[in-house]
């Protein structure tokens, strides 16, 4: 069982800190991703997450050392890529910027083509993982079954459980459901 | 997402005579019918469109213990031109929706289509999500649904048995088989307005199989 080092970096450090973990052993690059955080009136954006891994000593007694390293990314800024870094963070940072709409400037996976859409199907429009994308199906199409806990098939709404309203889902503006 | 694809199918139609079992079969007395359905019935080579863990019991009702290959359903089709039963099993994605069409538009008449789990009937589990498609009958014509979530394999041997029951009670006649791809025919070249909407003469366009996507009303 490892535990992972954290290191909360301001943005503009992004880059040195993760070129400085590489150098200091964390070669292998295991994940890149991000956190919608814009409910944090504090310092609202996106936290971009990076985990890599030291490798070189073996798992041993203590397990293999990692290093979680953590930027918050405001709405609209872009993030240094560190595609140069760690090669492998190319489909991480496209898979982030397609799910996430960060954005990531000097992005080079060898291809000259960019940030272009990784997972989702061609012609997809927005961000789907970021909290403020509306599942639209629950507004567009009737689901026979409870949508919610509590809601069962023809049973009286549970009273004890609060209304879930959960990122995603359509507001009262969306019209009755 | 945009249902704005542009041309992403340049195949043009070839509209080829409707299949039929035999010159005089229209018109076969109902005993030669019966003998004609049930050749069919019982010699249904599938193509396993297998997505997800539905998959895995589909597999399940192929070995030994449930043996679907005793109701003459055989799973060794090399590909979807040899095919005359499409199962599709698992959570069809949109990303995937323009190659379930494709490979449909591919088999050869008559062809079925049973659509195994939750999943594929309606979305399932996954019914609100930005990326699966709201059951794989928005895309092609399904004619029997299996429930459950994954449905045990005697579920899809019974669906098995329902489709070849729709089989035996079948009309032959070519117009029968156009009603079947949503369309009666009088195709003229140049003009896809006559064409059926489902056959294997013609590429269904990535447009065909795209949602559009859904905006807050005002």
């Amino acid at each position: 069982m490892s535990t992972d080092e954290l290191r909360d970096v301001a943005l503009a450090d992004w880059h040195e800190a993760v070129a400085t973990a590489q150098a200091s052993g964390f070669t292998f690059f295991d994940w890149l991703s991000a956190v919608d955080r814009t409910y944090d009136e504090a310092a609202p954006g996106y936290d971009l997450v990076l985990r890599a891994l030291d490798v070189s000593h073996g798992a041993g007694t203590h397990g293999i050392r990692a290093v979680r390293i953590t930027t918050r990314v405001p709405e609209g800024a872009d993030a240094p890529s560190v595609t140069d870094v760690y090669a492998g963070a190319a489909w991480h940072e496209r898979e982030t910027h397609e799910m996430f709409g960060v954005g990531f400037s000097g992005f080079d996976d060898g291809s000259g083509s960019g940030l272009r859409p990784l997972l989702l199907p061609e012609g997809f429009a927005g961000t789907p993982l970021r909290k403020s994308f509306v599942l639209a199906a629950r507004a567009s199409k009737q689901w026979p079954g409870g949508k919610e806990p509590g809601e069962g098939h023809d049973s009286a709404k549970s009273p004890s459980r609060r209304r879930v309203q959960a990122p995603g889902v359509p507001g009262p503006d969306w019209g009755p459901r | 997402m945009s249902p704005r694809l542009g041309t992403v199918s340049t195949d043009q139609p070839v509209m080829l005579p409707m299949p039929r079992v035999g010159p005089g079969s229209e018109h076969a007395p109902k005993p030669i019918r019966v003998v004609l359905n049930w050749g069919r019935r019982y010699s249904l080579w599938v193509f396993n469109f297998g997505l997800a863990c539905c998959a895995i019991e589909f597999i399940a009702a192929s070995m030994g213990r449930h043996d679907f290959i005793r109701l003459g359903v055989i799973p060794f089709a090399p590909g979807p031109r040899q095919a005359d039963l499409m199962v599709v099993s698992g959570t069809v994605t949109d990303k995937m929706a323009p190659a379930i069409r494709r490979l449909y538009d591919q088999m050869p008449e008559p062809k079925y289509v049973i659509s195994f789990g939750a999943c594929s009937n309606s979305g399932g589990p996954y019914w609100d999500s930005y990326s699966v498609t709201k059951g794989v009958d928005t895309l092609i014509p399904v004619d029997v649904y299996v429930p459950g979530c994954p449905p045990r394999p005697e579920a899809l041997l019974h669906g098995i048995i329902k489709l070849q029951e729709q089989i035996a009670g079948e009309r032959l006649s070519g117009r029968a088989i156009a009603e079947r791809l949503g369309g009666a025919g009088g195709f003229t070249p140049g003009d896809d307005s006559g064409a059926p909407r489902y056959t294997a003469h013609r590429t269904g366009s990535a447009a065909e199989v795209t949602r559009g996507r859904v905006e807050r009303p005002s």
